[in-house]
């Protein structure tokens, strides 16, 4: 059987750039495998209070573009486990789709999820063709509205592994899975040859228990935000990271 | 391609949304060649809505002006009271022929909110609509309405709290709930395939003037003048003009209290090309793509994008735009009130306003025809407010009391 794997999400900048490299170091430290980097974006489509609300917080607090790439820099340096940046396409766009790639990479980072960024787009935009040209992972979302025919067509563009949605809706905690995921993951499988990623909703290590087996890799994102927002703010890091290690537990392989 | 204009438009969206959409753009080319589609159409607006509505000669305002000749298309005549409850029933009628029995909206100044309401009362959905807290507080007459009407009304409280704002939820309530829900939305803008289907549903209003108006005149207007928000009351009066050179089209903005950033809506000269709210165009953004704050005295126009097509038209130099200050439009407001006996949207009045100032400039024998997107009863406290009408005020105190 498969190992499961840990993705741990954190909003860069919410509550503070110093906030973000610690809390990333202590996600390594408790087990995270990866870490999903978001940039704050005013208008975030894809995303539930949990995560819009921190969006907003971290860009009160002045977070720029251009802190990001450093909090990445800084970062990559520091922690050995694969960095990416989640954004919105506005703030690639914005910043110059070529120039966007060319700076993460050179900042540490592996891969790019940018959800709104259809691939019909990509004859105007060549998003997926500079994600080539640096060797940055594309990261595809797919959905359990996508038809075959979609799950098809991104498998052929996809690279890394695919980040599949857990459930038809946004991001944001919840207490149960959708009864019907295993079964959409196995229809996942039969079109993509690269891991499988599982988010939108997973929250406790009950979820990641269903998961094992279905899925490579366990996104966690909201239930992070959620126990940030349950702490005191020395407290973050050592609660952050006994949530990672209790989540992991059934998991971890022997 | 399909959907894009220029480099403008296109479908920015999460793969969750992609196949409601193409679902949406296939019953709608199928239905665009449906006879009996077609005609269901022309009978609610004829029927439900009262189309056409009439094209007005203005002819105290043209002769206190001295200049162009001002034709008003009234569209505050409309049931409802605006130009959006065409689109509503265009796109009710899909919504039923894609077998959904739920509409949501967003809605700004609550005319396209209270438009979805009606039409879903009228042909039996379940209805929800968002609105920014801003908003509401603004607009509560048109709360009340909507809910009158059966639905419900749902306050935004994110971001800048206003339309933008409710869009951005009415996407994610549509990414929740796409099996039953269709997402009416309100302008055109947003993903392919919005922005054509409500142009074209609201093309009616231009092919009308262009009738009318050679009745009239025997030949077409020189100048066309319409607000815009999204821009759908102005591509509606536009479309049918598009390829007649000799018609000159101007799309008027929220000025708002000034040129400064957040104090406006003016996307021209202000704005630069963005993808957000799943399409591209013009938005009021900063240097790192985040939205910025608009303002305008009308809901209706206080948005931070413009709808693609629009963007198009800018770079092509097709349409031309202005804009107005809030102060303008209130004196257009009371001008066009006390000159013609047609109480304007607030909206609608930046098109006033700049007709106002325009047409004192052209020959007697040039034509302006005035798309008036919607009457302005929406707008009485607003208006009373920004007069600082003392016995308003009273009233309202009076008033409160016997509620008490
Ligand atoms: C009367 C009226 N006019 C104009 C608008 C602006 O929208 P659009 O630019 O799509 O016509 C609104 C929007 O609420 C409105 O109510």
């Amino acid at each position: 059987m498969n190992k499961l794997t840990l993705m741990a999400h954190l909003v860069v900048g919410y509550l503070s750039l110093e906030k973000t490299i610690s809390i990333v170091k202590a996600m390594e430290k408790a087990g995270a495998d990866f870490v999903e980097l978001q940039i704050p974006f005013s208008d975030p489509l894809a995303d539930g209070p949990t995560i819009m609300r921190a969006c907003e917080n971290s860009l009160a607090n002045g977070t720029k573009v251009k802190d990001a790439f450093a909090v990445a820099q800084k970062l990559s340096k520091e922690v050995a486990i694969p960095l990416l940046f989640m954004a919105y396409y506005n703030t690639v766009f914005k910043y110059g789709v070529e120039k966007f790639c060319r700076d993460a990479k050179k900042a540490g980072i592996t891969g790019l999820i940018v959800p709104d960024m259809s691939i019909e787009e990509e004859s105007c935009e060549h998003f997926l063709q500079f994600c080539k040209k640096y060797s940055l992972h594309n990261i595809q979302v797919v959905s359990p509205s996508s038809t075959n025919e979609r799950l098809k067509k991104n498998a052929k563009v996809a690279n890394g592994f695919v980040y599949v949605t857990a459930r038809q809706g946004v991001t944001g905690a919840r207490a149960q899975l959708d009864k019907n995921l295993i079964s959409f993951l196995k229809r996942v499988r039969q079109y993509f040859a690269i891991p499988i990623a599982v988010g939108f909703g997973i929250s406790k290590k009950e979820h990641l228990k269903v998961l094992k087996g279905h899925a490579d890799i366990a996104i966690v994102g909201s239930a992070i935000i959620d126990v940030i927002n349950r702490s005191k703010g020395s407290k973050i890091e050592e609660n952050i990271s006994n949530f990672i290690r209790e989540l992991k537990k059934p998991v971890a392989a022997v | 391609m399909k959907g894009h204009f220029g480099q403008f438009g296109g479908r920015y969206v999460p793969e969750m949304l992609i196949p409601a959409l193409e679902e949406l753009e296939k019953v709608y080319e199928e239905a665009r060649k449906d006879k009996a589609f077609q005609k269901e159409f022309r009978y609610l607006l004829k029927t439900f809505s009262g189309r056409p509505t009439p094209l007005t000669f203005a002819k105290n305002l043209t002769q206190k002006l001295r200049g162009a000749k001002i034709y008003l298309k009234n569209e505050g005549l409309n049931h409802t009271g605006a130009h959006k409850i065409t689109h509503c029933i265009g796109q009710a009628l899909l919504a039923r022929r894609m077998g959904k029995t739920r509409l949501i909206a967003e809605t700004g100044a609550g005319q396209h909110g209270l438009a979805t309401a009606t039409v879903a009362a009228k042909l039996g959905f379940s209805c929800t609509v968002y609105m920014g807290e801003v908003d509401i507080a603004r607009q509560r007459p048109n709360v009340f309405l909507i809910e009158q009407l059966g639905a419900t009304v749902i306050p935004v409280k994110f971001g800048n709290k206003t339309l933008k704002d409710a869009v951005n939820a009415a996407i994610k309530d549509w990414i929740e709930n796409v099996k039953n829900t269709h997402y009416l939305l309100g302008s055109i803008v947003g993903p392919h395939p919005y922005p054509t289907i409500n142009r074209d549903f609201q093309s009616v209003v231009g092919r009308e003037v262009k009738q009318q108006i050679k009745k009239e005149e025997g030949k077409l207007p020189d100048y066309i003048i319409a607000c815009v928000g999204g821009g759908s009351n102005a591509m509606g009066v536009f479309d049918a003009f598009l390829k007649e050179k000799s018609v000159k089209l101007i799309g008027v903005e929220a000025g708002g209290k000034g040129s400064k950033t957040g104090e406006n809506a003016t996307r021209f000269p202000n704005g630069s090309v963005g993808v957000v709210e799943g399409y591209k165009s013009y938005f009021l953004q900063d240097s790192d793509g985040q939205i910025q704050k608009t303002h305008s005295i009308s809901a209706g126009l206080d948005y931070a994008g413009i709808g693609p097509q629009f963007a198009h038209l800018k770079e092509t130099g097709r349409v031309r735009f202005e804009s107005v200050t809030d102060k303008e439009v209130l004196e257009a407001f009371k001008t066009l009130a006390k000159t013609e006996g047609i109480i304007p949207a607030l909206e609608s009045a930046h098109a006033v306003a700049y007709a106002i100032q325009l047409a004192p400039k052209l020959k007697k024998s040039e034509i302006i025809v005035v798309n008036i997107s919607g009457r302005g009863d929406k707008d009485l406290f607003i208006v009373a407010k920004a007069l600082k009408d003392k016995n308003f005020l009273a009233f309202l105190k009076e008033y409160i009391k016997t509620y008490e």
